[in-house]
């Protein structure tokens, strides 16, 4: 079945929406208390260095100061969610430029910003290593010469400056190479680039006697707690984090960043403090950028054109410190692998530690640039032995019950129809004006199971609230956990308010991450309310003196089935509740068993190379290219999505159309530039170029819904990411048709695409 | 230096004493101490502070807050109609146009002011008026079909 | 510190003179102020109240625009939007909606950045500023107002009150075209304007042209040799000597080989679009938005 966006949608009523529109809502930056100081920090601003002096006498005798807070104030811990290879602040070496050496608490910002500058650091400088290649060169500079003696699990495999090594193999792929009728190589480079929430972070902590409450702009509110208390030696119950409204994340506000250093200046400073990053703080700072990679492809195929083998080998650039990176490389591999059939398969992927701000996840990670990578690629075979590129991807994509590139078989999914859907929507076989083409990707990305636990009340009058530790980083997922409960119980979404991001108040959540929160989250919910829906019965059974199992929910009611006015409120029955045995549900959706793969091999396996409830999409773009500059415009984005059950209908398009623009944008305008010192050059919204109103295409969405088993709620699937994954690709293949051959770096700027028509 | 003068601000008037170097976001966050208006970027390139002078939208995080006086300002606190939603924001909800909310104020002071000057915007005169306001989360789509909505509300 | 606000030019023009610095919309000055181009001036008189330079007049000799009128307005104007229209071009894609708004064209000019998307506009039309300080008024020729980036020939008590443009003869107009890398929020990359006036048989009669952002001041041309040419070949013609003449550096944006090859296509294109208007052909404004790659589909 599909839907299109001009399906009629039901009304999705944000619970939050009347805060965001009227301005009441409070974002963290929007937060003040009596007494709160202002933070600033005192980075690097060298890219690799040994710090020899390091003096904060100045800087805290200064009026107005009152605390500045090196290494030396803090437990000496090394964290890091993979590798332990992180301080709070640097001790000894810096290895970015936005690495934090001080931090300083002063009654205004200015004051505190002048105190950091009052710092006297002095360097003695150290090799860059400013790109992946030089990275894991024989006698590369160690960007941790204690790598060896890091935490990091035993699964991972590293080496100096690899910090993490991955690799799927499976047949024989000298065998395949040798059935093949032709070899394709291909190399390709994409750049660094960035989430760009609209929302610069900021942080807000109290303490309250040897408790500390944060209020911070984090999409993984349980991750923070985490941090703080490994790197502050506290236990979980005296962190508190709480998350205002959060203006956008996009993976650039998970992790852990600076709840600790905040809370370590307010316990100093004995007064609350406030971080509010400027942007460029947030271009320069947060471990969360989105990996720069170096691909090399090597594809068999016989001339009919069905794969016989493949190779890739590709090294992400880590950056300065590991982050959550540390399974991108089998992720990656597996997507450079891609949703074909391939019987004899080699990925090698290999996470090089550099002086650049170091990676983590951002939406879809590894998944946009390896798409585009291995997608023009795929339209490089198919133009070699002369096979129209969709029907290349229908002949070899994985469909219902195939086995993909790690072994693993699937059960129904969708990619076929989505290329069908996608194709037909733009348009595939109309004539075109000379300087327009289509360009055609498919892509896949997985669901993520974890833990996750949710808590429902009914109060005496009926009213609901739905506890939970989920995160609301806006894509109205935590939103749609109303729709969820209510339909469990017979009532309405607006009968319940929300409870959420507050480690205090709920259980574990993952957070805005991964795509998530419907996925795990949402069966929690339902295991909740499905308690109270039990409870409801009791009491109903008792009053109608029926049984229980002939009572049904619906409509605010509680009826006898089969007689529906032989029935009683459930403000009612709420009411009698109040004074008895309370209505109260919990629920933890238990994770689904990861699937298995057989007949690959994995060297530094961590759980990436089979996918629960993978989603696959296909994007069609129609393009225009001004041959004489080499600027392009997407004129119309065809999209088709399989991601399981579409349960909230305008959310999911309002994914897809988001995740579309930041595609375009990744495609074209972003990019991270690095000057020769490893510093970014464009550190600021008018140099990144973020895709405006202007630029938006028309954008058509199909939703392929496969009731998927062992997924999420009533059959879904992951969504948030999985839109953003084909569309720079599908530019990509839009301007090799124009061009006569591939862009190979990524973003396509016009200036490249110029330079690609010159040669 | 400081410097006093009074800031009118969603029609109510406030005395205000700051340096005269303090542009006008970082006022109406602070001693005004209306926080609908954001701060997303240091270079006038997002659009979250928009605000409208004189119905005129003017990025407040590039405006001298001493330059605003006499004028009237209006912020997003301001826009709602007594207790009631304004079309823009009933509509920008309905249509799905909010996600993260944060360029959601700057968004809809713009197109106030867009549908102000322009009573039946074309699609593309949308796109052109709102280009000032940066969303990361929507792609735009969702909120162009809400000031399309609004613009024919309005002329009924 | 002072701060005051002008009810009169000729009470801008005595704080001027007591060295204070004329604030219109600020925008200019507070995002430099920020990034620490230029601290805030310490004494600033704003001019924004001041009427009587928010006119646009149509003399005998051509049309008078306040320092004060804002790009929308120019935008907007019936006449500068079509008889003046690579003006109107240049005002339409000055930075964002609110930019234009609140931005005014005297301000745009004596900010004087090489990438300002007035300036070559002017330049080609002929355009003088006049300039006016308690000591009296003077006329400067547009293309001698500038004399490095970020400066002017006005001395620190001169206001900018106006800015004079001759009345283009029949069969003649202008067009401003830039390079984009997306439809809105930009800054020239590249940009170029150019003034033709045609012959009754369609060939040049006149052809100048301005290149922005790819010298320290906008560079102007005067293709005196192009008279009696087809605009085809003028238009190629431009094309090559502008990639010739131009200075462009690299930076985070572009490279120089890149700005000097597109720099050349602006050109020719702003040749192109002017013809068309002085044949009496409209094109909406602005250029970039009305054909080509910026088009709205």
């Amino acid at each position: 079945m599909t839907k299109s966006a001009t399906a009629t949608a039901p009304r999705f009523v944000r619970a939050d929406g009347p805060d965001k529109v009227t301005g009441s809502g409070r974002y963290t930056a929007d937060l003040a208390m009596t007494g709160v100081l202002a933070a600033k920090f005192r980075y690097a601003e060298v890219s690799h260095a040994r710090i020899t002096k390091l003096d904060v006498t100045a800087a805290r005798a200064m009026p107005g100061v009152f605390a500045v807070l090196t290494a030396d104030d803090v437990p000496d811990v090394r964290f890091g969610p993979m590798v332990q290879d992180r301080t709070l602040f640097a001790r000894d070496i810096v290895r970015f430029e936005g690495e934090i050496v001080a931090a300083v608490a002063a009654i205004d910002a200015d004051t505190a910003q002048r105190a950091a500058d009052a710092i006297v650091v002095e360097y003695s400088p150290l090799p860059i290593v400013n790109d992946v290649t030089s990275a894991l060169a024989d006698g590369a500079p160690l960007i941790h010469e204690d790598w060896a003696s890091y935490g990091a699990p035993s699964n991972m495999v590293r080496d100096r400056n690899d910090a993490s090594f991955s690799s799927i193999a499976k047949g024989n792929v000298e065998r395949g190479f040798a059935e093949a009728d032709h070899i394709v190589r291909s190399h390709f480079e994409s750049d660094g680039c960035h989430a760009a929430p609209i929302e610069p972070r900021a942080v807000v902590a109290q303490w309250e006697g040897n408790k500390v409450t944060i209020w911070t702009s984090t999409q993984v509110p349980f991750d923070a707690r985490a941090g703080v208390c490994e790197t502050l030696e506290m236990p979980n119950n005296r962190v508190r984090i709480i998350v205002p409204h959060l203006g956008g994340g996009f993976g650039g506000k998970c992790g852990f960043h600076y709840e600790a250093h905040v809370a370590a200046l307010a316990r100093a400073a004995k007064r609350p403090v406030r971080l509010v990053f400027s942007r460029r703080e947030e271009f320069l700072a947060p471990d969360k950028r989105r990996e720069g990679v170096v691909y090399d492809f090597e594809t068999g195929v016989k001339a009919d054109g069905t794969i016989t083998a493949r190779r890739v080998r590709l090294v992400i650039d880590n950056g300065a410190y590991t982050a959550d990176a540390g399974f991108f490389s089998q992720l990656a591999a597996m997507h450079s692998l891609g949703p074909y059939k391939i019987p004899n398969a080699l990925a090698e992927a290999s996470l090089a530690y550099t002086n650049h701000q170091p990676s983590g996840s951002v939406r879809a990670p590894t998944a946009p640039q390896t798409c585009w990578a291995l997608e023009s690629h795929t339209d490089e075979i198919a133009k070699t032995i002369g096979m129209d590129p969709v029907a290349f991807r229908k002949l070899n994509a994985v469909d219902t019950g195939a086995e993909g590139p790690s072994g693993q078989v699937y059960g129904e999914i969708g990619t076929q129809r989505c290329i069908d859907a996608a194709t037909a929507a733009v348009g595939y076989d109309k004539p075109l004006a000379e300087d327009e083409a289509i360009g055609v990707a498919i892509g896949w990305w997985p669901s993520f199971a974890s833990p996750s636990g949710a808590y429902i009340k009914l109060d005496g009058d009926g009213s609901g609230q739905i506890i939970t530790g989920a995160q609301e980083c806006g894509t109205g997922a935590v939103m749609t956990l109303r729709q969820l409960a209510a339909d469990e119980l017979g009532m309405q979404p607006e009968d319940f308010e929300l409870v959420y991001q507050d480690t205090s108040a709920a259980p574990y959540d993952m957070g805005a991450t991964g795509s998530q929160t419907l996925f795990n989250n949402g069966r929690a919910v339902i295991a909740a309310a499905s308690q109270i829906a039990d409870q409801l019965r009791e009491l109903a059974a008792d009053k109608l003196e029926a049984a229980a199992a002939d009572i049904v929910l619906a409509g605010g009611r509680a009826h006898v089935a089969g007689s529906p006015d032989r029935g009683v409120a459930i403000t009612e029955l709420a009411g009698i509740a109040a004074g008895g045995e309370l209505l109260i549900g919990h629920g933890s959706g238990t994770p689904p068993p990861p699937p298995s793969t057989v007949g690959s091999t994995c060297v530094g396996d961590i759980g990436m190379s089979a996918w629960r409830a993978p989603q696959f999409s296909c994007h069609a773009v129609r393009l225009r290219l001004d041959r004489e500059t080499g600027v392009v415009r997407v004129l119309h984005v065809s999209t088709a999505h399989d991601s399981g059950t579409i349960i909230n209908l305008v959310g999911a398009q309002g994914q897809v159309q988001g995740g579309v623009m930041m595609g375009i944008g990744q495609a074209l305008t972003e990019g991270t530039k690095y000057d020769d010192q490893g510093r970014q050059r464009n550190a600021a919204l008018l140099e990144y170029k973020l895709q405006t109103c202007a630029d938006a295409p028309a954008i058509d969405i199909h939703f392929v819904e496969i009731n998927t088993p062992d997924a999420g709620p009533h059959g879904a699937k992951g969504l948030a990411e999985a839109p953003n994954v084909a569309t720079a690709a599908a530019i990509a293949n839009g301007i090799a048709k124009l061009v006569g051959s591939p862009v190979r770096n990524l973003p396509m700027t016009a200036e490249r695409v110029w330079e690609a028509m010159q040669s | 230096m400081s410097t006093s003068f009074h800031l009118n601000v969603n029609g109510t008037d406030y005395p205000i004493t700051v340096e005269q170097d303090r542009n006008l976001l970082s006022v109406i966050r602070g001693e005004i101490g209306l926080t609908g208006t954001k701060e997303g970027c240091d270079d006038c390139e997002c659009g979250a502070c928009m605000v409208l002078l004189d119905g005129q939208p003017v990025n407040s995080c590039s405006y001298l807050a001493v330059q605003a006086q006499g004028r009237a300002i209006a912020t997003i606190e301001g826009v709602m109609v007594g207790d009631e939603m304004h079309p823009l924001q009933r509509n920008i909800l309905d249509e799905g146009g909010v996600q993260c909310g944060f360029c959601t104020p700057g968004m809809i002071l713009s197109a106030q002011a867009l549908l102000a000057r322009n009573t039946t915007p074309s699609e593309e005169e949308i796109r052109i008026g709102l280009s000032g306001n940066l969303c990361r989360c929507t792609g735009y789509t969702k909120i162009v079909a809400a000031v399309q909505r609004t613009a024919v509300e309005l002329r009924k | 510190m002072s701060f005051t606000i002008a009810k009169s030019v000729d009470e801008a023009l005595a704080a001027m003179a007591k060295g204070a610095r004329p604030i219109a919309g600020g925008t200019d000055l507070v995002v430099g102020a920020r990034h620490g181009k230029a601290a805030l001036p310490t004494d600033l008189v704003a001019i924004d109240r001041l009427d009587e330079l928010k006119s646009v007049t149509t003399t005998n000799d051509g049309v008078s625009i306040g320092a004060l009128v804002t790009h929308h307005e120019i935008e907007m104007h019936p006449l500068l939007s079509t008889a003046y229209a690579g003006l109107a071009d240049g005002s339409a894609l000055v930075g964002s909606p609110s930019t234009r708004h609140i931005g005014t064209l005297g301000g745009n000019i004596m900010n004087a950045s090489p990438a300002m998307d007035t300036g070559s506009p002017l330049a080609v039309m002929g355009a003088e500023v006049e300039l006016r300080s308690q000591k009296g008024s003077r006329r400067v020729p547009i293309e001698e107002l500038w004399t490095a980036p970020g400066k002017t020939i006005a001395a620190p008590d001169e206001l900018c009150v106006a800015i004079h443009i001759p009345a283009p003869a029949d069969r003649s107009n202008s067009a401003y075209v830039r390079l984009e890398y997306r439809r809105a929020m930009e800054i020239a990359v590249v940009g170029a304007a150019a003034f033709v006036a045609l012959n009754e048989d369609g060939t040049i009669a006149a052809l100048r042209v301005g290149l922005t952002a790819v010298s320290p001041k906008i560079f102007t041309g005067e293709f005196v040799a192009q008279i009696g040419k087809s605009v085809a070949d003028a238009a190629l013609v431009v094309e090559r000597v502008s990639k010739e003449q131009a200075k462009p550096i690299s930076d985070v944006r572009a490279s120089d080989s890149y700005r000097r090859h597109t720099v050349g296509v602006m050109a020719r294109r702003a040749v192109e679009a002017a013809a068309r208007r002085a044949a009496g052909e409209t094109i909406a404004i602005p250029v970039n938005r009305a054909i080509g790659i910026g088009a709205a589909s």
